[in-house]
């Protein structure tokens, strides 16, 4: 697994230099990220890069949304920010914000800025988490203007020609409560994902989870299960994720039926009635 | 003989004068009350005696007292002489409601059981439950009596008074009914039998085997329990169409094997949708020849599915276990044959299997195509004929347990008259009703069973008039004052399990709507800024209040965050419109009604979990003199099976005079306390009644609205409005009418309007 990738809040002296390295080397990636690309996604995304559209990675939970801009950034040779949105993030997180040195006041710029500033891919991953007064901030990033103005410093900042904002989105989660505004849906170029094909998916298991092929062909199909099972109780069926995780532990020694306890089905739902249907259906699956 | 007696058993003394007068019935009673004693003593037999005495003090003739003489005998190795005497005591009790003959079979019935009866309590529950029989339903005690080897299973003894209580209820005063049920001749009580001793049944299980089903095949089944017909329960599973019926229970089957037995029939049924034939023409086939094919077809699709899903050979393999020394019968070889096709390294002794193994592995090529399982079916078919074993139509059950009766692989449609009767006869054998004039439609769903239910009451025609309303008139530009009366209809309870099925059919849509149920209910945390106090420091607060120090300026102190809950404090109504439009049938049969009673109880489900103050009305209307409002459910009172079942009854008719409607509802809503009042009106298109023109109600209507909003409650109309023409935005304004453009949408935008709206 490539570790290049850090996000802001795993590296607080990141966090606190007040004037980082423009090349942002912390940022950058250096060992190629796996990614086993599923469709033509590479070749959008190169396109939008090239014109330095905004990006959006619509899909379930674990199928690759993260790795696939973490392959980007790297396949780029840009820095890549992450930022994961939470529901208590305001503005002033992501642009930055006065903080008190022993001299007076000092500017600390946010992630956005930093990435604006330098010229970096931007990642806010599951942005409808964060607060809708927050997703307002990237809209003169995401249009013709490409500027993001700080109105505590009085500044605007013109975006580096090499900075991209990508941003996840999870339609699982979609929900009246919980949705983008349209203003900010429509500024971005969409890439779906989806857990790949069966065979794909058996590749990927197999090269993350160093399983075998009829390990990996077990797990798809029990993944299969579980979200055909999606809307019948479950929120969300087993994700690619969960098969690496399932089957790690089953090349590691615990036996099949332990891993896809631990790794897919306790993780999945809490609900003993489902819990029982689950298992009746992986047991349908193991051989 | 009296002589020997004792004073110190008075009683024992009191029975022999008794007995001594009568003939027959003395002599019995001597050698009785002498068997009993060389087992017990006698000192022992006194209470015995009493309760021959109790019997014989109520008259209880001479079959009745043989009847106790023989149990006396028949027990006297099991019971004391104490529990005998309470045997009759009990007995006596019964003698007196239901009289001698019932006694007797009650006393025979006891004998028989009694092996079974663990006790002195479970004894007890026996007379306890023929008693109460009697006091409600004498002449049905006999018939009870009857039947206790099949009404008391061991270890189930309690149930034997749930069905006694069942069957009083089901019948009630009807004598006819009751009788039939006590003589088991009901479907009602051979479902209940069915039960007995049964363990976790199609109901328990449904919903899990459903999911189970949906995660190997991808799409929801359709699961429905195959009720008991023709006298007796149902012992395969049946598939029709894409319907796959399931006994009530397995008789006979508890616990976990139970439920390994409905997984594994499920299972197999599934297969057979999944990749089995749509169905063969039965055309001239034997009997014979349909049992075989169905064997193969069977081993065929599960074959198939194992194929895809290893697990499922440990899921049947238990079941295959039929050995040459079950018997000589061709239904023996059948389920060895079987088991031969399901297991290729099973041998047996005869050559038909064989035979039908070695078939079969050579068609592995083509396991795709059904028309194989014909193939070999016929030619085993004709090795049977050719033995001249003979096959029983009429008894044939398929073997092993799990598989299903097999007539779902037939089309019937064409079948010959010359074979007709004999494959009736194998039809009636696995007790399907056959459909007549059937064009043979793979998705129609057998219709149920009614047995056991209510029909729905027709609801009164005109009730009382509860209020008058005034009414805009547009044509003359006034308001013309008590203009229309509303009646207040008394809804009739409908039937709740169409609903029901129809909630459990829209699982993704409700599992949505219970994620927003969630986010909803814990209140957003909004947070709070510039407090004086909180749990946590605000930042830009704090760092203006430095800053402001260092320009001397007077900080401002409050430099805390904290969170509170938003409080919701929110009424809603919802009227619906059940005029005659909403007859109108979509593609799937369902009528517009139905789609909005769904609707509605998703809704329903989603406030009472959130607790919101909510009612819900449905309106019609025949004139101004006769606009119906029929309460489903009031504010005060909760959302239980009762409001569901008024839910349910609504039927459609009539015109739809919305403005009445709606001042009726506003007048209701206008009471409740609350910070925001909502009325949600689901209408399926114009206002119309038979005594003005549409266009004044629509004017009517408005007024209403705007009328509503200045005493603060808001009106959102959800039309049900595919062509996007109708006048939604011009009654509840275009920010707050939602034309439903797929009617089948509605159920999930009703949900998400109330939500979004719920927010504000």
């Amino acid at each position: 697994m490539p570790s290049a990738l850090s996000s802001i809040s795993a590296d607080p002296s990141a966090n606190l230099a007040v004037d980082p390295s423009p090349d942002l080397a912390a940022f950058r990636i250096a060992v190629e990220p796996y990614y086993r690309p599923v469709g033509d996604e590479i070749a959008v995304f190169e396109a939008a890069w090239r014109h330095r559209l905004p990006v959006m990675l619509k899909g379930p939970t674990g199928c690759g949304k993260t790795r696939f801009v973490e392959h980007m950034a790297w396949r780029l040779g840009r820095p890549l920010i992450t930022v994961a949105a939470h529901e208590d993030m305001t503005a002033a997180d992501l642009a930055g914000r006065f903080l008190l040195a022993p001299e007076g006041t000092v500017w600390q710029d946010g992630p956005l800025t930093q990435a604006v500033r330098h010229g970096a891919l931007c990642y806010l991953d599951e942005i409808v988490e964060a607060r809708q007064d927050t997703t307002v901030v990237i809209h003169p990033l995401t249009d013709a203007r490409r500027l993001l103005p700080l109105e505590k410093r009085n500044e605007q900042v013109r975006a580096h020609e090499d900075f991209q904002l990508v941003i996840s989105y999870n339609p699982g989660y979609q929900s009246a409560v919980k949705d983008l505004k349209e203003s900010t849906k429509q500024r971005f170029v969409a890439i779906a994902f989806d857990y790949p094909a069966p065979e794909l998916e058996a590749e990927i298991v197999m090269r993350e989870a160093g399983a075998d092929l009829a390990l990996a062909r077990i797990l798809v199909a029990i993944a299969a299960c579980s979200r055909n099972l999606r809307g019948q109780g479950l929120d969300e069926g087993a994700s690619t994720r969960m098969l690496i995780h399932a089957g790690r532990l089953a090349s590691g020694g615990v036996s099949l039926e332990a891993a896809v306890e631990a790794a897919i089905v306790l993780p999945i739902t809490d609900d003993a009635d489902m819990r029982r249907a689950l298992n009746a259906a992986i047991s349908a699956c193991l051989p | 003989m009296s002589g020997l007696i004792a004073c110190d058993t008075p009683e024992l003394a009191r029975l022999s004068r008794l007995m001594d007068a009568r003939e027959t019935l003395g002599t019995i009673f001597a050698q009785t009350r002498r068997r009993l004693a060389a087992r017990h003593g006698e000192p022992a037999l006194e209470p015995w005696a009493q309760g021959v005495l109790a019997m014989v003090e109520v008259n209880a003739g001479a079959s009745a007292l043989l009847g106790f003489g023989r149990a006396s005998v028949e027990l006297a190795g099991r019971l004391s002489p104490a529990a005998l005497g309470e045997t009759g005591l009990a007995a006596a009790a019964l003698c007196r409601e239901a009289g001698g003959r019932a006694t007797t079979a009650a006393l025979d019935g006891f004998v028989e059981i009694a092996p079974r009866l663990a006790g002195e309590g479970e004894r007890a529950i026996w007379w306890r439950a023929l008693l109460t029989l009697a006091q409600a339903a004498p002449e049905c005690v006999e018939a009870v009596a009857a039947q206790a080897r099949r009404l008391v299973l061991p270890g189930h003894v309690a149930e034997f008074e749930g069905f006694i209580a069942a069957g009083l209820k089901a019948a009630g005063r009807d004598r006819g009914r009751r009788r039939a049920f006590f003589a088991l001749e009901d479907a009602l009580a051979l479902g209940l039998l069915a039960r007995i001793g049964a363990g976790p049944g199609f109901a328990e299980l449904e919903a899990g085997l459903t999911r189970v089903l949906a995660a190997l095949w991808g799409t929801a089944p359709n699961l429905q329990p195959l009720p008991p017909a023709g006298g007796e329960a149902p012992r395969r599973v049946n598939i029709a169409g894409s319907v796959i019926r399931l006994p009530d229970v397995f008789p006979g089957v508890q616990g976990e094997a139970a439920r390994r037995l409905y997984l594994a029939a499920a299972l197999h049924a599934g297969a057979h949708l999944h990749v089995g034939n749509p169905r063969f023409p039965i055309r001239k086939f034997r009997p014979v020849q349909v049992a075989l094919a169905g064997l193969i077809e069977d081993a065929r699709v599960e074959t198939l599915a194992m194929a895809r899903y290893p697990g499922l050979r440990r899921l049947w393999a238990p079941f295959h276990v039929a050995t040459p020394e079950d018997g000589p019968t061709l239904a023996a070889l059948l389920a060895r044959v079987a088991r031969g096709l399901f297991d290729p390294a099973y041998e047996d002794p005869d050559a038909l299997v064989g035979k039908a193994q070695a078939l079969f592995a050579a068609a592995h090529e083509r396991l795709d195509d059904p028309a194989l399982s014909l193939g070999i079916g016929t030619r085993l078919a004709n090795d049977i004929g050719q033995r001249r074993l003979r096959f029983d139509a009429r008894g044939h059950v398929v073997e092993p347990a799990y598989r299903d009766d097999g007539l779902g692989l037939w089309d019937f449609s064409d079948i010959d008259p010359e074979v007709s009767d004999e494959i009736e006869m194998m039809v009636e054998a696995a007790r399907i009703e056959r459909r007549e004039g059937e064009d043979g439609a793979p998705d129609e769903a057998p219709s149920r069973e009614p047995a056991g239910r209510a029909r729905p009451k027709a609801a009164a025609e005109t009730g009382p008039v509860i209020a008058s309303y005034p009414e805009w008139d547009a044509q003359a530009g006034i308001e013309r004052p008590d203009w229309t009366s509303v009646r207040a209809m008394l809804p009739a309870p409908g039937d709740i399990r169409p609903l029901h099925r129809a909630l459990e059919q829209a699982g993704p849509a409700r599992a949505r709507i219970a994620r927003l149920v969630k986010a909803a209910k814990v209140g957003r945390a909004s947070r709070l800024k510039r407090q004086a106090e909180g749990h946590d420091l605000d930042i830009d607060a704090a760092i203006e209040a430095v800053i402001a120090r260092r320009a001397g300026e007077t900080p401002d102190l409050r430099v805390f965050r904290s969170t509170a809950l938003t409080q919701r404090d929110l009424a809603v109504l919802v009227l619906v419109d059940m005029s005659q439009s909403t007859r109108e049938r979509l593609a799937d049969g369902t009528s517009v009604l139905d789609v909005e009673k769904l609707a509605v109880a998703m809704l329903a489900e989603a406030l009472a979990a959130l607790g919101d103050a909510f009612a819900l009305f449905a309106f019609a209307s025949n004139g101004r003199d006769d606009v119906r409002v029929c309460e489903v459910k009031g504010f005060d009172v909760p959302y239980d099976m009762a409001a569901t079942a008024r839910l349910a009854g609504l039927t459609s008719g009539l015109s739809t005079r919305l403005g009445a409607g709606l001042r009726h509802v506003g007048a209701q809503i206008a009471r409740v306390r609350s910070f925001r009042k909502l009325v949600l009106v689901l209408t399926d298109g114009e206002p119309s009644d038979i005594d003005v023109a549409a266009p004044d109600l629509v004017e009517d209507a408005r007024r209403v609205v705007l009328q509503l909003r200045v005493q603060g409650i808001d009106t959102f109309g959800v039309t049900l409005d595919p062509g996007g023409v109708g006048s939604g935005p011009a009654i509840f304004g275009k920010a707050n009418s939602m034309p439903v453009r797929r009617i089948e949408d509605l159920p999930l935008r009703l949900s998400d309007l109330y939500f979004r709206l719920a927010r504000r």
